[in-house]
């Protein structure tokens, strides 16, 4: 094409041709140019297969993330899809999903974490044949898992993991002082705490948040359960500060102890955020802390000095029974696909057995059972730490219990209310039964607004 | 050809019409809005169409991936009977007026020693532009370590080196020090700004001013409050009034550092905007949150460039 007009150029200089004869040759070679490339573009498009957009979740977890990107990957060449695929993180996923489903360009196919299923649900495909194809090879879905994907029978998502986890204690430190391991929060977290740490040399007994984070969520929503008390009921109504009161008070009361009463836990904790404590861990300036697996996961990938020193004990308890949440990450397909059978097929790919076990054998326990084959797999047996990070997924509950998962109780999780509740008595200065009154009102208003539907 | 009466009356009329508009707007008054449309169009579909649109959604119900529901003001007095919003109001403003009130002092004083005889002036100059030139989430990520109450430097410093305390102390996690922490990161980022801002005007007031006041036994003080605080007058109000605008739509800073937290301690306006529609994903309350101090924002802008243009007619 340069050539060409370099030509006619030529030819306006030399005054061959006039300069609207110029211009109109030129907007010729131009456009039939273009339309030709466009022409070409398709055919190429058409030649490569269908294209699919596929958002993956990025956990901490490299060595698993690499694999799962590889596996599909392999997929897309075989079976000649284009294939996009863009990674969301625990700091960006939900922005992404409002952004692209209010703007219209969701992707093809997700992998969304508990909250997807039912916060995305007007966006998202039924794949209830699918979800119980998969979870029908599989020994069926294990209960907890159950409750998350699914709505009145109707599945939202394709389950694929539970992130595991457990306390992460320092087992060099209980043996020096002759110590248990501990079982219940109070008195044995406490006790192991105190008789262990050396606040002169910046070694804290306990290094548990309460701030606005998943780590603080997740401790505040398990103490209420470990107490007996919960912020709903069994009907899925706000019981925070009325039918489980004096049990929620106990337990908020507990938690703002290890702080202010028992001195167990480092300065500053208020402020930390998911990754902070796994910081001061690996730092070496805590004897024990709450964490999903990818705290044991970058201490064995990184051959970190205190990988041996560590013990990882199934999430202690309280009066009432040890309760834990974990989340199911699972597959969410989009309503505005074109290529749902694309998408199944993707998601029956990297969910066969033999590539789920590759991806759970470099996770290093994160990849907790969804499906009752994977509990029994034997790799669960090859680390003693994995028995506390498998036996806490297995029992792990849901938000809402004892009622049922709703978009109120997820709402809550999502707003941090709980660890605002608890900041209000640490920070804040009010009285725990205060500040569960404070917190009450809230869940209620959020419980009224999301029943509208 | 005849033409009716009626007719040539009205034609008449237009053209008087035209005759009075020419005069009014000049000749080429059609011309006129052909060259004013582009940016009337531009104006109306970027600014005009976006925000009465948000009016519209923080009047409804609307969650993700659902069409919104009108709720005409419920969201407004829903949110007027809130606690933690109503905190937020006042987190806000304290964030706003006690970040820009350390600003307009540092920033007095910046501009007053680069305007003195020191040495190394462009030097100091360029250091001092640095938290302002430095990306916000850049400083705010190095301040979050500055700040840690384990792994941080200052504790570290104040514990280990200076043996200032006993024990380091939780600056992002305590209620007297979280919001004082947020504001002195939003005071080192934002008093280049004031202080250059304050040089260049510095520059322009005559000499001939200075010294006619010392002539007259003005010391150093009665010069600075008689001669540069005039002088600065219209500088500080348009500077005063860019960085009030700017902290209280700051985001980044108080995200990073502590995400309102603990406790809503430092819950601002900005903040609770992205919490409400990324947390709690109820678009239209998200809005309303954001749009609710507008119109005592928009009344203070009004009140500031009134005074200000009053003052240009003196």
């Amino acid at each position: 094409m340069p050539q060409r007009l370099r030509g006619l150029a030529e030819l306006l200089d030399a005054h061959v041709i006039s300069r609207r004869e110029f211009l109109r040759r030129t907007a010729l070679i131009t456009g039939s140019t273009a339309a030709g490339l466009h022409v070409l573009g398709r055919m190429a498009q058409a030649q490569g297969g269908p294209k699919l957009r596929v958002w993956l979740f990025k956990s901490y977890v490299t060595a698993g993330n690499d694999i799962l990107a590889r596996q599909v990957e392999t997929w897309a060449r075989e079976r000649r899809v284009q294939l996009e695929v863009d990674w969301a993180t625990f700091g960006d996923r939900e922005q992404k999903f409002v952004a692209a489903i209010e703007a219209g360009n969701p992707p093809d196919l997700a992998e969304m974490n508990y909250q997807g299923p039912l916060r995305y649900r007007p966006a998202l495909r039924d794949v209830t044949t699918l979800a119980r194809e998969i979870a029908g090879a599989r020994g069926g879905l294990l209960p907890y898992a159950d409750r998350v994907m699914q709505l009145n029978g109707q599945y939202f998502g394709i389950a694929r993991q539970a992130f595991g986890g457990g306390l992460h204690i320092r087992k060099d430190l209980v043996a020096e002082k002759g110590l248990k391991m501990p079982k219940v929060y109070d008195p044995d977290v406490i006790d192991v705490a105190k008789k262990c740490q050396d606040p002169s040399k910046d070694l804290w007994g306990f290094g548990q948040t309460l701030n606005r984070c998943d780590d603080g969520n997740g401790f505040m929503q398990n103490i209420l359960w470990d107490y007996g008390g919960s912020a709903w009921d069994k009907d899925g109504k706000p019981a925070l500060a009325t039918t489980y009161l004096r049990q929620n008070t106990e337990a908020l009361q507990f938690a703002v102890d290890t702080i202010q009463k028992h001195k167990v836990q480092p300065p500053g904790v208020m402020s930390w955020t998911d990754p902070s404590n796994n910081e001061a861990y690996m730092a070496g300036k805590l004897v024990c802390t709450n964490n999903g697996a990818s705290l044991y996961y970058a201490m064995v990938a990184k051959k970190h000095a205190l990988a041996d020193k560590t013990q990882v004990l199934l999430t202690p308890g309280g009066p009432a029974g040890s309760f834990v949440f974990a989340g199911t990450y699972n597959w969410g397909i989009f309503k505005q696909t074109k290529h749902a059978d694309l998408c199944e097929d993707l998601v029956r790919w990297v969910e066969d057995e033999k590539r789920f076990e590759e991806y759970m054998k470099a996770s290093i326990g994160q990849a907790g059972a969804v499906y009752r084959s994977r509990a029994e797999h034997p790799y669960w047996k090859t680390d003693p730490n994995f028995e506390g990070m498998l036996q806490n997924v297995m029992r792990s509950v849901w938000p809402g219990y004892p009622g049922p998962i709703t978009p109120a109780a997820i709402e809550v999780q999502a707003q941090y209310v709980l660890c605002d509740m608890a900041g209000r008595v640490v920070v804040g200065g009010l009285s725990p039964e205060a500040a569960l009154k404070e917190a009450h009102k809230r869940i209620e208003d959020i419980h009224r607004i999301r029943s509208r539907g | 050809m005849a033409v009716p009466a009626a007719e040539l009356g009205t034609r008449a009329g237009l053209n008087g019409r035209a005759v009075g508009l020419r005069r009014l707007l000049g000749p080429d008054y059609r011309m006129g809005y052909l060259f004013v449309a582009p940016i009337a169009f531009f104006v109306l579909s970027l600014v005009g169409y976006p925000f009465c649109y948000a009016i519209y959604l923080s009047m409804t119900h609307k969650l993700v991936g659902l069409p919104p529901v009108f709720v005409g003001f419920e969201n407004y007095i829903r949110l007027t009977g809130d606690g933690f919003f109503q905190r937020a109001v006042v987190n806000s403003f304290v964030f706003t007026f006690g970040s820009v009130g350390c600003k307009l002092v540092l920033g007095v004083v910046m501009a007053l020693v680069l305007s003195s005889h020191i040495r190394w002036r462009s030097f100091w100059t360029g250091v001092l532009l640095i938290p302002w030139v430095a990306p916000t989430v850049v400083s705010a990520l190095n301040f979050l370590w500055i700040f840690d109450g384990s792994l941080g430097v200052l504790n570290y410093l104040l514990v280990r080196v200076l043996h200032v305390l006993p024990q380091g102390v939780g600056w992002l996690s305590e209620p007297g020090t979280a919001m004082a922490s947020v504001v002195a990161v939003n005071v080192w980022r934002g008093f280049p700004f004031f202080g250059i801002s304050f040089l260049a005007g510095m520059k322009a007031i005559p000499a001939e001013l200075y010294e006619a006041a010392a002539v007259d036994g003005a010391g150093a003080l009665p010069r600075f409050r008689h001669v540069t605080v005039p002088g600065l007058k219209n500088i500080m109000i348009i500077v005063v009034l860019l960085s009030t605008i700017w902290t209280f739509n700051d985001f980044q800073i108080v995200y990073i550092l502590t995400k309102g937290g603990p406790g809503g301690t430092t819950m601002v306006m900005p903040v609770l905007t992205y919490e409400t529609a990324f947390g709690a994903q109820r678009l239209g309350e998200a809005i309303a949150v954001a749009l609710y101090l507008l119109p005592a924002l928009a009344v203070t802008i009004m009140v500031l460039a009134r005074y200000m243009r009053k003052g240009r007619k003196r």
